[in-house]
């Protein structure tokens, strides 16, 4: 037990509670998307201590190459310090707390408070005092070196930091699901393709990771617009067939969605959006076979690694009148602004092996589509935000209203768990499936209620025992189905 | 551009009453109109901004834009409007737009004129007393064609790095 952390007062305790009870039959209380306890706790349980996303290691090439960024609501320099090494220096100096990093972007060997002037080293080293002799003689400066997220990782270009000093590798924290995170990120050589889009909406953050996880069924309406313009190539009802996925380990799971050919010879889109005469200038030497027979057939893919980091690769025709059907490949982190608020940041990603122009219209497909104009993701804003709304209002609570997460659950609609996939986790075939979203609201409960003082919440909690239920639960109802129909 | 020269008080005029009646359009949600003053070979973008030091400049993204649009995608874009699932636009955000600065200058070409102008975005949407406001300067290219003027070019340059907007589901 982490004894550290700042005890869950009892509304939030029974909120928590309230969720896994009501998560066991499908539900999950609208409160949870709009509570100022709850937030604070989700700052310092969630944030303050999971594998969070920083950026990725080609926006800081060269030495001394620094962004701003964010872990939960705190700003950190992501940096590349003069030796090449990546660090996360916490922006508050060790004096009196001023922000010493005034821009969002740029190169810097030192950093100078502009408070008292206190200067330190792009490696958090504390270098420089004005009139130290006068001022600080007999002090120990090693003792006020910059704070830093203590554990930096980097996993194929992506950067993710921890601020728990103690606590699972990023491999542990990834678990099963590396070998997806290794299907999208270490096929060919991918790059950040200009500065992340950043912009805020009155969205409590938890929202856009479940939807990212695979709420495919919204497609069928939100999105339909994108149907009926001709810009999805894959028609609606097919697009639905694919593989939800949990994977995941010991101490947290993550959730994806692929909309996948059911037959390795399909028509195209493969790839998701590639030819495989352009799949072919893909650096492959980091995957393996079974990664390139999935990749071949994909045609969508989502996902959000928990708590906040989502990816999606699409195949779409911006302009379907005009241009056939290529590829769009993002990344995006549901940044927590408040109980009722997040910043979304949006990194276009293109492949180094493609030649400039193809790259370019890698950007213009997700600029158009998913950046803070697209086309297609501008829908999403408006159920968002009214779902926040409702979870902090009175009469949400006054009824306990309680949101319906059932697609998949005990008996609920048609998606079968399968084991002959070529992935790992758990794997669900057809996307008309919410375990995925559960999936994240399971991680939640687990990291919310991990060393909190509450006998009843039971401490760690075992994701896999709690998948593995519902796995149960679904091959009971497929072998009394079998027994029905024999 | 190497010929700027100022325009006669006619010209000026005109083009400034151009602006007017394009932005009286997306205000009054006539968007089909507002397309038909689009030039075919329009170059509509909007860079993305970040904060940097004073000596590194304004901070404007050479890669990353919020809009990088050429004729076709903005048609896609207005005929997205008038399906029946824009849900981010439907009811539609009510908007104002106050155009003000208006500079006109000469270019090379006899029929086209490079203009600036200052935007300001007030966006309104349900039954909501909040209000979101979209500030930013324009650089437009306007050119006089035997059916009127037509905007050949759009670089908007917004005041925001991270935008207090839940979506540019609207034209600026």
């Amino acid at each position: 037990m982490d004894t550290s952390l700042t005890p869950a007062s009892p509304h939030a305790l029974a909120l928590i509670a309230d969720t896994e009870a009501s998560l066991r039959e499908g539900l999950v209380p609208a409160a949870i998307y709009n509570d100022a306890e709850l937030h604070r706790l989700e700052l310092e349980r969630i944030f303050a201590r999971a594998w969070v996303f920083i950026g990725h290691e080609s926006e800081i090439p060269s030495p001394g190459d620094y962004r701003l960024r964010y872990i939960g609501e705190d700003p950190f320099i992501f940096i590349r310090d003069e030796s090449g090494k990546v660090r996360c220096l916490f922006d508050a100096c060790t004096h009196r707390g001023a922000q010493i990093c005034r821009a969002e972007k740029g190169n810097a060997s030192h950093f100078r408070c502009p408070y008292h002037g206190w200067t330190f080293q792009n490696d958090g080293r504390l270098v420089g005092l004005p009139a130290a002799k006068m001022a600080y003689e007999g002090m120990d400066r090693e003792c006020f070196n910059l704070h830093q997220a203590p554990r930096v990782e980097s996993r194929h270009g992506l950067v993710f930091a921890s601020l728990e000093p103690n606590g699972p590798s990023l491999e542990e924290y990834l678990g099963d699901f590396a070998w997806y995170f290794d299907l999208h990120f270490a096929l060919g050589t991918p790059r950040v393709v200009g500065e992340p889009h950043r912009w805020h909406m009155d969205v409590n953050w938890k929202i856009g990771g479940e939807n990212f996880s695979g709420d495919d069924y919204h497609t069928l309406t939100l999105h339909k617009s994108m149907w009926d313009l001709g810009i999805i190539p894959v028609p609606a009802a097919a697009n639905m067939m694919g593989k939800h996925i949990q994977a995941g380990g010991e101490f947290a799971s993550h959730s994806m969605s692929f909309s996948i050919d059911p037959n390795e010879d399909g028509p195209p889109p493969h790839w998701w959006g590639l030819t495989d005469e352009q799949a072919a200038l893909l650096d492959r030497s980091r995957v393996t076979p079974e990664h390139l027979r999935v990749a071949r057939r994909a045609r969508v893919t989502v996902g959000t690694m928990f708590p906040n980091l989502s990816l999606i690769l699409l195949a779409l025709s911006r302009d379907p009148k005009r241009k056939p059907p290529s590829i769009m490949f993002g990344v995006r982190q549901w940044q927590p602004s408040g109980p009722n608020g997040m910043e979304l940041w949006s990194w276009v990603f293109a492949w180094e092996e493609m030649p400039a122009d193809y790259q370019r219209e890698m950007y213009l497909n997700h600029a158009s589509t998913f950046g803070t104009s697209g086309i297609f993701e501008q829908d999403d804003t408006e159920p968002w935000s009214s779902m926040t709304r409702t979870g902090g209002s009175t009469f949400a609570r006054k009824q306990k209203l309680r949101l319906n997460y059932k697609m998949g659950h005990a008996g609920v609609g048609s998606s079968e768990v399968i084991t002959d996939f070529a992935g790992p986790g758990t794997v669900w075939s057809n996307r008309y499936e919410e375990g995925v979203m559960r999936n994240l609201v399971w991680n939640w409960i687990k990291w919310m209620t991990d060393g909190a003082p509450d006998p009843g919440s039971n401490g760690r909690r075992d994701l896999r025992d709690l998948n593995l239920e519902l796995l149960a639960e679904r091959e009971a109802r497929a072998a009394s189905r079998n027994g029905g129909a024999g | 551009m190497s010929t700027i020269a100022a325009v006669d008080l006619a010209t000026h005029y005109e083009v400034e009453q151009f602006l007017y009646h394009e932005a009286a359009c997306l205000d009054d949600n006539r968007i089909r109109e507002w397309f038909s003053l689009i030039a075919d070979d329009i170059d509509y973008k909007c860079p993305i901004r970040i904060t940097r030091e004073r000596a590194a400049g304004a901070g404007f993204s050479d890669e990353g834009m919020h809009f990088d649009d050429d004729w076709g995608m903005l048609e896609v874009r207005v005929d997205r409007l008038e399906t029946e699932y824009a849900w981010a636009e439907d009811p539609p955000s009510r908007t104002r737009r106050l155009v003000s600065n208006v500079r006109v200058q000469a270019t090379e070409r006899p029929d086209e004129w490079s203009v600036r102008s200052n935007l300001i975005l007030y966006r309104n949407r349900y039954d909501y007393t909040s209000h979101q406001i979209i500030a930013g300067e324009r650089h437009d290219v306007v050119r006089r064609t035997p059916e009127g003027f037509r905007l050949a070019k759009r670089w908007i340059y917004l005041d925001q790095a991270t935008l207090a907007t839940h979506n540019l589901g609207i034209f600026l």
